[in-house]
């Protein structure tokens, strides 16, 4: 009984919206859902539309989330945000119990249709994405910190803190200002970002040369030993491995140890 | 123990103010701890601040206490540490469901009146308190409509869960109120059905009424003069117990709240003084 309500409560706020006034459409409804006896009574007399209200709330809370998170990836968009947004809902809807995480479920969810859209510029999954990682990164649980020692050296892996990632984008959407109203198309450049969590809790990002995200993905995300990721990074650049690039590759580290992102490497 | 008298629902947008400003004439602040919990960075640092300062309470959203579902073992894993780091008493959360199967609506959504989900929710606190390593208490929701039949009054809903559950019973003054005006009846009629010796804690906020007539509990208003009425008298018949004021949407500045906290305590003192109050706690 409980099941049925549930699923009759879940479908009347984010399914398509339901025709009160076609009895059928009711009744198959009702059927779909499991709703029997006096409980479909009730709902058929009136129940159902009292219910409605829900769906406005329901809408209204996630929509709001949404726009904490990424408001102006939805400003740009405008009703073909809110055609996803509804569509979102009514196929998979939230999973988490967390509201925070609504974003990175629904922009999971977007991401390979949005691609196939032509009414979604191109740019906008990185400029969500940008968005949501600035909430992402903010709220990134500090696991108690590794051991970590001072010193980095080519056999070493470096640790990095938790709140930290690389990431890639196809625009640099990190050069649009960060206001709901402009409308500015971003320009379509790879960029790679480093963006952390600063000791004063601010998420801060650094714009990364080529050759300086592809070490840094094989440091921090795949936890190769210093001297391997250079070597890889070299390659995957298109660079030589020189003294130019050993005392660069010094300069950005230190860099990220002064800003505290790099806690030092593995004892 | 959170000390009887006021208390404030903490909400972001002045956190920095109660962090850095001088001391409140507070019993205790009231936190959701899923906007905390699994989560690092600013928030629950400054939590932590104001939790060596102030007594905490943790009032949950999205525990779907009603719901079929029981929720993940990973949820509650995360809710105990949260309430381990805060030291609350007990942990509340409504008397609802808010997941059908996977998925998550966030929103208390009403349950049916009827026995069979008394029995669960019954069930279902006892094996959260039994997770959680303390107890649990609910509150009675505002609802806009029933789902289905009901076989029971909400009165007798909540009675039947208290019944069959050792749970503590939060009291929200406004949802009763809220739900009188929307349903037809007298939330003193409601109150006075309740096992009020298992209270543990009041809320009160404001509401809004929609042009259709449905009355909202928005949280988004200063509490209206009719709650604070029966706020008034229900607290001459629980006795003292923590009062919590709650403001989630178009939140004034911290002084305004700290002035309807003012009212609220006035008619807290009155009314824990009156003659013939505490009749619900022995005292």
């Amino acid at each position: 009984m409980q099941a049925a309500l549930e699923r009759v409560l879940a479908e009347l706020t984010l399914g398509p919206e339901l025709e009160l006034g076609d009895p059928k459409a009711v009744a198959d409804f009702l059927g779909r859902c499991g709703a029997a006896g006096v409980d479909a009574e009730a709902l058929t007399d009136g129940g159902l539309a009292r219910l409605m209200i829900y769906r406005r709330l329901v809408r209204a809370n996630l929509w709001s989330a949404l726009e904490q998170a990424i408001p102006r990836t939805m400003a740009r968009l405008g009703p073909v945000f809110e055609e996803y947004f509804a569509r979102f809902l009514a196929e998979r809807a939230p999973r988490t119990r967390y509201l925070r995480d609504v974003t990175r479920e629904l922009l999971e969810w977007c991401a390979p249709a949005w691609r196939e859209d032509a009414r979604v510029p191109a740019w906008a999954l990185d400029l969500a994405r940008h968005e949501s990682v600035q909430i992402e990164i903010g709220a990134m649980p500090a696991a108690p910190p590794a051991p970590a020692r001072e010193e980095l050296a080519l056999e070493r892996r470096a640790v990095f803190i938790e709140a930290s990632r690389v990431v890639r984008y196809d625009h640099a959407v990190h050069e649009l200002l960060d206001d709901d109203e402009d409308r500015t198309v971003p320009a379509r450049r790879p960029t790679a970002l480093f963006v952390y969590r600063s000791a004063a809790h601010e998420v801060r990002y650094l714009e990364l040369t080529p050759l300086a995200a592809e070490l840094l993905e094989r440091l921090r995300e795949r936890r190769l030993p210093l001297g391997e990721a250079l070597g890889e990074a070299c390659q995957a650049a298109g660079h030589p491995l020189d003294d130019a690039v050993l005392e660069g590759t010094a300069r950005v580290l230190a860099d990220l140890a002064e800003r505290g992102a790099l806690r030092g490497s593995e004892p | 123990m959170v000390p009887n008298g006021l208390g404030l629902g903490l909400r972001w947008e002045f956190l920095e103010e109660v962090l850095e400003g001088p001391p409140l004439d507070l019993a205790f602040f009231e936190v959701s701890p899923e906007n905390y919990m699994r989560r690092g960075g600013y928030f629950p640092a400054a939590l932590e601040q104001i939790a060596a300062r102030y007594p905490i309470v943790t009032h949950g959203l999205t525990m779907s206490l009603g719901a079929i579902d029981p929720p993940e073992a990973s949820y509650l894993r995360e809710l105990r540490r949260e309430l381990e780091r805060l030291g609350s008493p007990w942990h509340s959360d409504h008397l609802c469901f808010s997941t059908a199967g996977e998925r998550v609506l966030h929103e208390l959504l009403p349950l049916k009146f009827c026995r069979e989900n008394a029995r669960r929710v019954a069930d279902r606190v006892r094996a959260v308190e039994d997770a959680l390593g303390r107890p649990m208490a609910f509150e009675n929701i505002s609802y806009y409509a029933h789902p289905g039949r009901a076989e029971m009054s909400e009165a007798e809903f909540l009675v039947e869960v208290l019944e069959r559950s050792q749970a503590g019973l939060l009291l929200d003054v406004n949802n009763a109120y809220v739900n009188g005006l929307n349903h037809g009846y007298d939330p003193r009629e409601l109150i006075a059905a309740l096992p009020l010796e298992r209270v543990v804690e009041l809320h009160v906020a404001g509401h809004t009424r929609l042009p259709s007539g449905l009355v909202l509990d928005t949280h988004g208003a200063p509490v209206a003069d009719p709650v604070y009425e029966l706020l008034e008298w229900t607290l001459e018949r629980t006795g003292p117990r923590p009062v919590l004021l709650e403001r989630d949407h178009a939140i004034p500045p911290l002084t305004e709240l700290l002035a309807e906290v003012e009212r609220l305590t006035v008619i807290y003192e009155r009314a824990t003084a009156a003659p013939g109050a505490c009749r619900a706690s022995g005292a």
